[in-house]
Order: C-alpha cells, then structure tokens, then sequence
C-alpha cells in the first residue's frame, strides 16, 4: 500500500452502505478506498436469500449481492484493501487509519463497519464457538441435524432460526426471558404448527455445561430463580445486535447502546465523518437503508470537500 | 487466482511435498465458508512462495474431513513435514489468517504481494 497517497474518502467496512458512498463518491470524481476485512457484504454476504432489495424480481442471495455492488464502485475507480483497521485518528487532517496493510490517510471518512451478534457475556461463551455455540443457524444449523438444540431469545431472528432449526433439528427449546414473544406475529402461527419446538419461559441461560463440546445449559427462572439443566447439543444465541464502534470509541458521540450518532445526513459530531448503515443510529437497519445513507454520506462529503450541498 | 479444490489421493500427494500446505476446509451450503474465498485466494497469492493453498469440500471428501477431525467450517489447517501443525476456525478477517500462517510457521519471513 501507498502510504504517501491522501484519498478524498476512506470509507471502512465493505458492506452495502459502505460501497453505496464509494461508489457515489467516486462518480463525483472522489478518490476512495474501501477498507474491508474479509470479503465484500458484511452481514448481508451471511444472508442466504434477499427478497426485499429492490430490482431482483426472484431475489439474491447475500454474496452475491455484495460482489456486484463491489464491482459496481470498482468499475468507477474505487479501490478495495483487503485490510483490518487497528486505530483510527480523526481528530488531525488528514485523518489517519492504522490497518493491518499501513497506514491510510484521507481528507473524509465513512464509517460503515455495521453491527454484529450480541453475547450473552457468560463464561465460556467464546470458547465454545464452533464447539456448539453458534449466533448464526442458517450457517451452522446443518451440524445439527437430528440433534437437540436450543435457540436463546424472542425477536423475530431468534424466531425465524428456531423455526430453520425444527426442519432439520430433533428437538428445538426456545430460551426467552419473558412469557411472550416480540416477533411479529406472522410467525406465531408457524410456531404453534412446528411440533418439536418446546419453550422453556421466563428463563435466562446462566451457565453453558460442556466437555469437549456443549452438552448443554443450566437455565434460571428469572420469577423464581430456581436452576435447572437442560441438556442440548447446540445453543444459537440470537439476542440481539451490537454495534462495531469499538474502533471509534472517545472520537464520536455514541448513543448509550454504542451506535454512532447521527441523522439521515449521516453526519457525525465531527465535520467530515460520517456514519453509513447499521452503525448509526435509526429505525430501521435494512439493506435499502443501508444504500441511502451511503448516498447521502458521499453528497455530504462532497460539499464538506469542495463547498456547498 | 482461485485457490483449487482437491480431493484426498491429490491432497496426501501434496503433504508429501517440501512446501507447506495450507487446506481450507469448507462446503457449499456454508455462508461463512464463502466469504472466506476472497480473503483466502489473496492469502494463496501473498503466500505462494511458500505454501500451497488448496480447498477440500467435505461433503465430497467427507472421508478425509472425518480423518482430519474436522467439526466446524470454516476451518483453515496449516501442514508441514505431513502433519498438521495448526488449524484456526471461521477467521474474521485476512489479517487473522496472517498472523496464524505466520505464528504457525514460527517467524518465517512473509513474501507480501
């Protein structure tokens, strides 16, 4: 990598709102460079099937969407480094990004790292990741074929892998806290139809029982707190999501769940950063808000650069 | 440069080679697996000098993932001298599979692309 090369934008994290800026940005004849990890998507690269990106009448699965919207902002001049971000300095100009590949200068900044799986934050956890814990069953769910799993939470993700998870799976427990579900109610009847989903209420996962691999999990009462064992030989933890602003914690605002704040303009506290996707703070953390924030996070940058807007 | 797929017969006749190799475990149905490829090919092209990067999908080489022990995909082992010598499950980024390949080769110089 150049070191001495100053971009206009730097935007990091490939995914959907992270290439929407890159590409508009470089259509306005920006210089830019996509800091992306691992491969172009993000989230949406993990989704198996999307139905409600507009101008795919049969849909597309995640990947691909992703590369073709790579492709897209490559075919204007975008560059993309193949590279992990370990600091970030913006309060000097130009800003400067320390990744794993050297370092980045660029006069602009889009932060479009997205959001990953919340933890339950129990022992073990981590270490058991690939060992039967898992936060996504549409990845691992085929491990657990004919097996006994449990699936902790009550929103409308946590339902949809439990009902992924009863088409192939023996038995599904459902874990939630409450005694009703958040999900939308088109899944209740789903639900109520699958025979092997048994729900355990009220209850909150406390320890995970393993040898060489999970065996199971001991469960409180959160009414009574009385424990009790359960054993499975997959837990899917899906409670929630968190943010990935750890990079940028002490240079913007974050709101108390740790999402950058900013409005539809994107715009940060701090003049010429800007937050693309499901970093930021909004309502509703889809692909197609996603693309409009990178939209308005290049127009922004532009007039940031060059005036007016 | 897409990493190759080989199945057991080529995969032990490497193993015999002077080179190092590198065997990313993987099969269709794993999104994981897939969003590994663009981070493994430029590992395979950084690396080339030396080590060799192959794929092994074990649905179609299930005998193999079953004697290499493999229970989780995406998973990336590190052979040399014929035996495996390190393994890292679903990295999160390039930079991770860097530093693995590197500690696992204990400080051998990098050949960066």
């Amino acid at each position: 990598m150049d070191d001495k090369q100053i971009y206009d934008m730097a935007v990091i994290g490939g995914g959907p709102g992270g290439y929407t800026a890159a590409l508009y940005a470089a259509r306005a004849g920006l210089r830019v460079v996509v800091l992306e990890k691992i491969s172009a998507g993000g989230q949406m690269a993990l989704a198996h099937w999307v139905d409600n990106y507009p101008g795919f009448e049969d849909g597309i699965d995640g990947f691909t969407l992703a590369e073709k919207m790579q492709k897209g902002a490559e075919r204007f001049g975008v560059k993309t480094e193949l590279a992990e971000v370990l600091s970030v300095e913006f309060g000097v100009i130009p800003r400067v990004i320390k990744s794993s590949e050297g370092i980045i200068y660029a006069k602009t900044v889009v932060l479009a790292t997205g959001a990953g799986p919340a933890e339950l934050g129990i022992p073990m956890e981590k270490e058991l990741v690939g060992r039967g814990v898992s936060y996504c069953a549409a990845c691992d769910g085929m491990f657990y074929k004919d097996r006994t799993v449990a699936v902790v939470g009550g929103g409308d993700s946590a339902v949809s892998d439990v009902l992924a998870l009863a088409r192939t799976s023996r038995k599904v427990i459902m874990i939630h806290r409450r005694d009703t579900l958040r999900a939308a109610k088109v899944y209740h009847d789903f639900l109520r139809k699958a025979e092997n989903v048994e729900f355990c209420w009220n209850s909150i996962v406390t320890e995970l029982l393993y040898e060489e691999r999970l065996t199971g999990v001991t469960v409180k009462d959160v009414n009574t707190g009385e424990k009790r064992r359960i054993a499975c030989d997959g837990l899917f933890i899906s409670v929630g999501r968190k943010p990935a602003s750890d990079l940028v914690q002490g240079q913007l605002k974050l709101d108390k769940r740790g999402y950058v704040v900013a409005d539809e303009s994107t715009c940060t506290d701090l003049p010429g950063v800007f937050a693309a996707g499901d970093v930021r703070t909004k309502a509703l953390r889809q692909i197609v808000t996603a693309v409009a924030d990178g939209a308005m996070a290049a127009h922004h940058a532009e007039a940031y650069l060059y005036g007016g807007g | 440069m897409a990493v190759e797929n080989v199945d057991e017969e080529r995969f032990r006749v490497l193993l015999e080679g002077e080179k190092p190799v590198l065997a990313d475990f993987w099969a269709p149905w794993c999104v994981h697996c897939r969003r590994l490829g663009p981070a493994c090919d430029a590992v395979a092209k950084q690396y080339e000098d030396l080590l060799t990067t192959v794929k092994i999908n074990i649905d179609e080489e299930p005998h193999l993932a079953g004697t290499e022990q493999i229970n989780v995909i995406p998973t990336l082992t590190l052979y040399k001298g014929g035996r495996a010598i390190g393994s890292i499950t679903a990295p999160g980024s390039k930079y991770e599979i860097d530093t693995f390949i590197k500690e696992a080769l204990g400080g051998q110089e990098a050949v960066h692309g």
